[in-house]
């Protein structure tokens, strides 16, 4: 047996334990739900629907400021995790900050019983019964949130829950600090 | 007999292909469009599942998004815009099978490396196979056939 | 007091299994029997450990003890016995220790039935298994632990996941996959062993042989009927979606296939060796990769649970593990040489090697498909899918090519053959292939997928009656026996041959209804009032009433079921319904399934209307779904046939004056 075969060898066991080793740490780092928008750095897609109350809401109607359209739902667990922030968003930022919901998948009343329960923050909560605004946003499941600027352009799409670091750090892309 | 039953099964066999081929390029009716639906659904991932096609999901979501194909397909789309107009808004992510050529190239090279490397490894083991000398008994041997006996008990 | 126990039950058999390892180390480096006793006592006190933890745990979730956090998470007071004591498996710190349970088992078996034997390979054999026992009893001494409590105490629990709390088969599933799963360590160890002690020879396959088979029947046995349970009780109408984890489930399957077929030609021709231990070895790391898969959190499947501190710890026993065993195999790659030359180009060895080719194809290609996404998120951050469609493409032709192998190699002579013998031993079956081809085009079938699977299964079924034929007739001639009662003996006399007939047999049968099934289903959706009916082929199926009541077992649980009648060529009630579970936010489907001989008729609930009482149907006709589970069964059966001991052979008595 000769030394370059016998050395030669050798190669094999960092040829298939690098990449291995690679591969499953960074995989450990990644979040299989954490899925990057396409519509990040583009205009929010227009859209129109009855809110629970019974009126009309349109998306022109965020043009000039900051937005956040949350997409959530009854029967979601995460949604009630994250909907205190909300409230406390849309408490601070009166006047400077607008909010938007999209039921998803979700009864009226049963919407309306999440709010009841949970406190009603006083934005619209827009009913999508067809799922196109779901589609139409690329939702993946609720809860989701889209940061969008106020020449209405989408900065950044939340999946799972706010958090408050996340929701500070956005909101400050968007230009409104603490 | 059995000499000739070889060249018959291969020739019912080249028969069968050509009738199958004719088919194949004998026009035939074109797709309705349920099934051009249902073909642009199976290409497409449902958003709230784990590894299913929005055509066998029965998720709402699945159901709006084959909606949403069947309107498409109504307004005169071709399958690729179609595709691309839920990619637009989804990411590349909801399309089922990769677009990157390479994931179809990679597989394909790996086994044919393999094959190559088999018959590589083929031929050269009856070539230098047939060079080694016989060696000679030890102790190791007589200890390795008695293990050997021993484990045959079983 | 009784989580306490089990937690210390957990902490002492780790202090076994080390104990176990160094005894056993010892021993090796000695040659010492006593110790190596020892180290196997220590392997049986883990193994009740581990038992006694898992009744401290059964009796935790019979009892409903909701201070420990794994009971408050997957159990509720309403929870069902049956329920509660599967629940021991049901989400990953249990599973854990249910895996702990078979690995020691395996281990204080292999290891008291080969206490007088192989005393050479042995010591190492011990060391292996008792560092893997170790292992998963470190797995849940720290980051894992199934005993950890919470405070408050609640005094309701979450109650199992619903899709597992749906159906009974949960109490089956799982057992046999992780039987399959944790045996595969007993032909890992030898195989260390072997090489270690330079014992390369066929001693450690001969005595493997049945230790890989056992728990390959188990591992197949697992994998179907995962996919019976797909198919029967989630409701989408499939067997298979390639998810990550039936992926993960069935890549050691395949390498482990290989290394049966590999591990023949070892141990009969001194060939393959170095596959044959490549593969035991990609057997166990891919093992520990797919528990990896599915416990970390790293692809989302409804088998991952929430990401943990686990992950860490298997991605490092994965990387030790595959870097020992690579070491261990380069280093001893010398004394791997096949020991004969090897055949001609159409020998059975060759078919051996290609088909191992082939299954390492398979391996890579399910392996690539399940990876890619992660591999191009962590190069670029782009998110893709790859999904049943690339699979599918991707495996068919090499799934079509060993079918092919499966007709060839068992009746290619070992060292080669000429073209007058390959002509004669493959003219009848050529010729039966071509026939039923034709046949089934004559009958009206179109599609490629059914008719390649029926000629490739016609061949490789024609070869083996062939054999099995002539096998009889000669052995009928020569001994004045009937042609069936030799067919018998000489079955008994030839069991892995024969066994392995019988499950190629099983392969051939799942493989035409699975063809069939994926390419000749045919649905229907339809949205029905009261008294109105849907058509779909010959089957009339009227909507009756709608009826929304609580569960008789677990009245926490509300059903919803749609009373329907059928009639075709099936006929009767049918009511498929959809469950609320308290703990689970969309329902779970019910679906009925209809089985015959020819077809199944399944029929979902997707939705209903409690005002006008409407409900949508989605009914499916599946031909030959049955046979791909009777294939299952057939595999199953010829494996166990090959494995069953054989009477042992009375000695002869000494010739006098011999």
């Amino acid at each position: 047996m000769s030394t370059r075969g016998g050395l030669l060898r050798w190669v094999a066991v960092p040829l298939l334990v690098v990449p291995v080793t690679w591969l499953l740490f960074t995989g450990l780092g990644r979040d299989p739900r954490d899925i990057p928008s396409p519509l990040v750095g583009k205009p929010l897609p227009a859209f129109a629907a009855t809110t629970l109350e019974g009126e009309e809401f349109s998306s022109e109607s965020l043009d000039g400021r900051p937005a956040l359209v949350n997409v959530w739902a009854s029967w979601c667990d995460p949604c009630v995790d994250e909907h205190p922030l909300l409230l406390a968003a849309a408490r601070a930022y009166a006047g400077e900050l607008s909010l938007v919901g999209i039921v998803y998948q979700d009864s009226p009343d049963g919407a309306r019983g999440f709010l009841a329960r949970y406190g009603d923050g006083g934005w619209p909560d827009l009913l999508d019964p067809s799922g196109r605004i779901a589609i139409d946003l690329g939702v993946t499941g609720p809860p989701e949130t889209f940061f969008v600027d106020a020449a209405g352009i989408v900065r950044y799409r939340h999946v799972g829950p706010l958090t408050e670091e996340v929701l500070v750090e956005q909101l400050a892309v968007l230009g409104l600090d603490r | 007999m059995r000499s000739l039953a070889l060249p018959i099964a291969a020739a019912a066999l080249l028969a069968l292909v050509a009738v199958a081929a004719l088919q194949l390029v004998v026009p035939r009716e074109p797709p309705t469009a349920a099934e051009r639906a249902h073909t642009i659904a199976a290409e497409l991932r449902c958003p709230d599942c784990q590894a299913l096609s929005v055509a066998e999901s029965r998720t709402a979501a699945a159901a709006a998004i084959r909606a949403e194909i069947a309107e498409q397909l109504a307004a005169g789309r071709s399958a690729a815009e179609i595709r691309q107009h839920f990619v637009a808004r989804y990411g590349d992510w909801i399309l089922l099978s990769p677009t990157d050529p390479l994931a179809w190239w990679l597989p394909a090279l790996a086994l044919l490396a393999g094959a190559a490397l088999f018959g590589w490894w083929w031929i050269r083991g009856r070539r230098s196979s047939m060079t080694a000398p016989p060696r000679a008994i030890t102790d190791a041997d007589r200890r390795r056939v008695r293990d050997a006996a021993e484990a045959l008990d079983d | 007091m009784i989580a306490t126990g089990g937690h210390v039950a957990v902490v002492v058999g780790l202090a076994a299994t080390l104990f176990a390892a160094a005894a056993f180390a010892l021993a090796a480096r000695g040659d010492d029997r006593g110790k190596a006793a020892l180290g196997r006592r220590a392997m049986i006190a883990a193994f009740g450990l581990a038992a006694l933890a898992c009744i401290a745990m059964v009796t935790l979730l019979l009892t409903h003890d909701f201070s420990v956090r794994y009971v408050a998470r997957n159990n509720a007071t309403t929870t069902p016995p049956f329920y509660s004591v599967i629940s021991l498996w049901a989400a990953l710190e249990g599973s854990i220790l249910f895996w702990t349970l078979l690995a020691t088992g395996w281990a204080a078996l292999v290891l008291h039935r080969y206490r007088d034997r192989a005393p050479t390979l042995m010591p190492w054999v011990g060391v292996t298994l008792a560092l893997v026992a170790a292992f998963f009893f470190a797995v849940m001494a720290w980051p894992g632990d199934p005993f950890v409590r919470i405070t408050p105490v609640g005094t309701e629990g979450n109650g199992p996941n619903a899709l597992l709390q749906n159906h009974p088969f949960m109490g089956l599933h799982p057992p046999l996959l992780y039987l399959g799963y944790t045996g595969l360590a007993v032909p890992f160890a030898f195989g260390v062993a072997a090489l270690v002690t330079r014992r390369t020879d066929e001693a450690w396959l001969v005595i493997v042989r049945r230790w890989t088979l056992v728990p390959w029947i188990f591992l197949t046995a697992g994998i179907v009927a995962g996919a019976w349970w797909s198919y029967a009780v989630l409701g989408w109408g499939g067997y298979w979606a390639w998810d990550p984890v039936e992926n993960a489930a069935l890549l050691p399957w395949l390498t482990a296939t290989a290394f049966v077929h590999s591990s023949m030609v070892a141990e009969r021709r001194g060939a393959l060796r170095i596959w044959a231990h490549a593969l035991v070895v990609a057997t166990f790391v891919l093992t520990l990769v797919g528990t990896f898969l599915t416990r970390s959190g790293v692809v989302e499947s409804v088998h991952s649970f929430t990401a943990s501190a686990i992950g860490p710890w298997f991605a490092v026993a994965i990387v030790a593990t595959l870097t020992g065993a690579l070491v261990l195999l380069v280093w001893r790659l010398p004394d791997l040489r096949d020991t004969r030359p090897p055949g001609g180009t159409v020998s059975r060895e060759a078919a051996f090697l290609f088909n191992n080719v082939l299954f390492l194809g398979i391996t890579f290609a399910v392996l690539f498909g399940t990876l890619y996404p992660l591999i191009v998120d962590a190069t670029s951050g782009e998110r893709i899918s790859v999904g049943a469609p690339w699979f599918n493409r991707v495996n068919a032709p090499i799934f079509v090519a060993l079918l092919f192998l499966m007709g060839v190699g068992p009746a290619l002579p070992w060292g080669g053959a000429r073209w007058p013998t390959i002509r004669e031993r493959f003219a009848f079956p050529s010729l039966a292939s071509a026939a039923l081809v034709i046949g089934g085009w004559a009958i009206g079938l179109r599609e490629v997928a059914p008719l390649v699977a029926l000629g490739l299964a016609a061949f490789v079924v024609t070869v083996m009656g062939d054999e099995v034929v002539r096998g009889a007739h000669a052995r009928a001639r020569s001994r004045g026996e009937d042609p069936p009662t030799a067919a018998w003996r000489l079955a008994t006399r030839n069991r892995r041959r024969y066994g392995g007939y019988l499950v190629h047999t099983g392969v051939c049968v799942m493989a035409v209804a699975v063809a069939v099934s994926a390419t000749l289903a045919s649905d229907v959706t339809a949205t029905l009032g009261p008294g109105e009916s849907v058509r779909l082929g010959a089957y009339t199926v009227s909507y009756d009433s709608l009826v929304i009541e609580p569960l008789s077992d677990d009245p926490r649980v509300t059903e919803t079921r749609a009373e329907l009648t059928l009639s075709g060529p099936q006929s009767g009630s049918l009511a498929p319904a959809l469950r609320d579970y308290p703990n689970s936010t969309t329902p779970i489907a019910t679906p009925t399934v209809r089985t015959a001989i020819g077809e199944d008729l399944y029929v979902t609930l997707l939705a209903y209307d409690p005002a006008n009482r409407s409900v949508t149907l989605h009914l499916f006709v599946n031909p030959l779904v049955v046979w791909i589970w009777v294939g299952g069964v057939i595999v199953a059966l010829g494996a166990a046939f090959a494995v069953w001991p054989e009477p042992r052979r009375r000695p002869l008595p000494a010739a006098a004056g011999a």
